[in-house]
């Protein structure tokens, strides 16, 4: 109790010093729930994105729909399973017809997947609805954003779309946007154009078929699909979830830096401390303190460094951390163009465990990073410390 | 230890490395202070006054021969114990006051008391005692660097006796201040000497120490050349 009482005279009575320590490692404490918090707040929003917009609760995929092979798409179409289209006609599904295709903008030929989809569904969220508005002769189609930018088009336009029906023909008709669509889902934007599941299976004379079905969230999954493939959402996730892990690596070793900052921040004010009070480290050994007082006294005047900047970190940091959790953070870039799923208003998630692990991985460090400095003066003779000498 | 002596020192030797070599600080003392002695070591610079007092006050250790200091053998002290002793019944004022900057006056003068787990009431009432006996009791609330080199002096003074330690070692506590200065701080020590019996020990080459001492121990290169008992007119004022 003594030691502690004596490390926080110390601490308030350097004053300035002090307190700009304190600053020092709560910025870095800040900066460490910010950046692990933008991290977390990243990758959950590029899940739910994935969910909301593409996934829903999970699939029934035709058994030789490969999404990663395009050659299978020729194949890969059906009349789904009685039980699925049950789900379809009880609004609890949403079937889509998969197709390469190409489309020539402006004179230029792009090669795009062709999806249909049921223009009244609201299991995924794809404004789907703005299909059904259009009534005339053209093919009403969808595009996101950046498939836009890509193409050239604005709503409107039309152009022209080849595609190779069942019987392996190719055919031809006019496309015209009428809705580009914002979203955040790469996967649904580039290379991909939307059009109206009738109309796709009356052009590639597939009545009554689809590709793959998805099913809303939280519908438990059917027991007997007639072959066709369930996918769930950890299935269809894990491109993600291999990414996001792939990238644990670089978001250690951010913390990694930001936790030495911190403990170098320490470290720093430690040493100088101990060349600087080499005097009063000798006047306390004289006076009768032994040197593992005097070693518990400097770690304690570190440990309550941390304590205080958590303090600190807390009193700075609440109202930005609940700022950002509320509003999010505005990103200066569009990250779609570099493939990247990021909101435009990036918010960060700081769960508990955050704050927790933090505090008491920071606080580990720092008191490791107290004592080692500290222990040169378990070293030093009181005479050469009276003196001014530190070895 | 003998009833008489708080310090007896037997054949003591002190060297310290330097470059490949060894420098001889101290060359085979022995002497013996008793209870209540206002006792200076006297000499020029580097004739090992301070290094014996540190050794007296186990602040350092002897490279050969025997101190025992209020019936410890220091030789077979450990650190803590050497500490401990320290603690207890020591204490120290130096040449350049060594008071603890981020505490005022009252808390520099508590510092021992507080290390000894005095009870609050008891550090008070110690406290203010050794302060008033200083004459300081208007600067409580100052800091060190407040104070003049005098006053500072005169904290250290209060802190080393707060304890009513049984030894005082005293490194040149005149060194740094004027002659009234000087005089008022020796005064100080001659009425606590009287008063709480408490021996002190000076290392010193201040004639205005010695003007007060009742005796004197000449050192030179590390021997004592002259163990002499003086009647200070000092004294007897």
């Amino acid at each position: 109790m003594l030691t502690f009482k004596l490390a926080l005279k110390n601490l308030m009575g350097a004053g300035t010093r002090t307190w700009l320590n304190v600053f020092v490692t709560a910025l870095s404490f800040i900066l460490i729930i910010l950046m692990t918090g933008m991290y977390q707040g990243m990758d959950a929003h590029a899940k739910q994105v994935t969910i909301d917009s593409e996934i829903a609760g999970g699939a029934y995929w035709h058994p030789l729909y490969d999404p990663t092979d395009p050659f299978t798409l020729e194949d890969a179409h059906a009349v789904p399973p009685p039980r699925v289209v049950d789900l379809v006609d009880a609004g609890q599904a949403v079937p889509v017809l998969v197709a390469q295709a190409a489309i020539y903008p402006n004179g230029r030929i792009m090669p795009v997947v062709m999806k249909g989809i049921l223009p009244q569904q609201d299991i995924i969220s794809l404004p789907s609805a703005k299909l059904a508005e259009y009534d005339g002769p053209s093919i009403p189609v969808i595009i996101g954003r950046g498939m836009a930018k890509r193409a050239n088009l604005n709503q409107g336009d039309t152009f022209t779309i080849r595609w190779l029906d069942a019987s392996r023909t190719y055919d031809a008709d006019e496309g015209i946007v009428v809705h580009i669509m914002s979203t955040e889902n790469i996967k649904i934007d580039f290379g991909q154009i939307w059009i109206p599941l009738d109309r796709a299976q009356a052009m590639l004379s597939m009545a009554g078929e689809a590709t793959y079905v998805s099913y809303a969230q939280n519908l438990e999954p059917l027991a007997e699909t007639d072959g066709w493939i369930h996918r769930d959402v950890g299935y269809l996730t894990r491109d993600m979830t291999a990414m996001i892990e792939a990238k644990q690596p670089g978001t250690n070793v951010l913390f990694a830096i930001l936790l030495a900052l911190a403990a170098m921040g320490i470290f720093n004010s430690q040493m100088l401390s101990i060349f600087r009070r080499h005097k009063e480290i000798g006047t306390l050994m004289a006076l009768g303190m032994t040197r593992s007082k005097v070693v518990g006294l400097f770690t304690t005047e570190g440990g309550l460094n941390a304590f205080l900047a958590l303090i600190m970190a807390g009193v700075l940091g609440g109202p930005l951390f609940y700022l950002t959790a509320t509003y999010g953070i505005p990103l200066p870039l569009d990250y779609s163009e570099m493939g990247l799923i990021i909101a435009s208003r990036l918010t960060p998630i700081y769960p508990l465990a955050l704050f927790v692990s933090t505090t008491i991985l920071v606080s580990i460090i720092v008191t490791i990073v107290s004592y080692l400095p500290s222990r040169r003066i378990a070293r030093m003779k009181p005479t050469e410390a009276l003196r001014g000498r530190v070895s | 230890m003998d009833n008489k002596h708080i310090v007896e020192i037997r054949n003591l030797v002190k060297h310290f490395p330097m470059g490949g070599d060894h420098f001889l600080a101290l060359k085979g003392i022995s002497l013996d202070f008793a209870v209540g002695e206002f006792t200076g070591l006297v000499g020029p610079s580097g004739s090992g006054k301070t290094t014996l007092l540190n050794i007296v006050g186990g602040l350092d250790s002897p490279s050969e021969g025997q101190v025992t200091v209020l019936g410890h053998n220091l030789a077979g002290t450990s650190h803590k114990q050497r500490a401990e002793l320290r603690r207890l019944h020591m204490g120290f004022i130096f040449q350049t006051y060594n008071l603890l900057p981020v505490y005022t006056v009252y808390e520099n003068v508590e510092f021992p008391l507080l290390l000894n787990g005095v009870p609050a009431d008891e550090r008070k009432r110690l406290v203010t005692r050794a302060i008033e006996l200083v004459g300081l009791s208007d600067k409580l609330g100052s800091r060190p660097a407040q104070l003049s080199g005098g006053e500072g002096q005169r904290v250290a003074i209060a802190r080393a006796i707060v304890k009513e330690p049984t030894l005082v070692l005293a490194d040149e506590p005149t060194a740094n201040l004027d002659a009234e200065n000087s005089h008022h701080v020796m005064k100080i020590l001659v009425s606590l000497n009287k008063e709480l019996s408490t021996s002190f020990i000076f290392a010193t080459h201040d004639e205005k120490v010695m003007a007060y001492l009742h005796r004197i121990l000449n050192l030179v290169d590390g021997k004592i050349v002259k163990d002499e008992l003086v009647e200070n007119p000092e004294l007897k004022g």
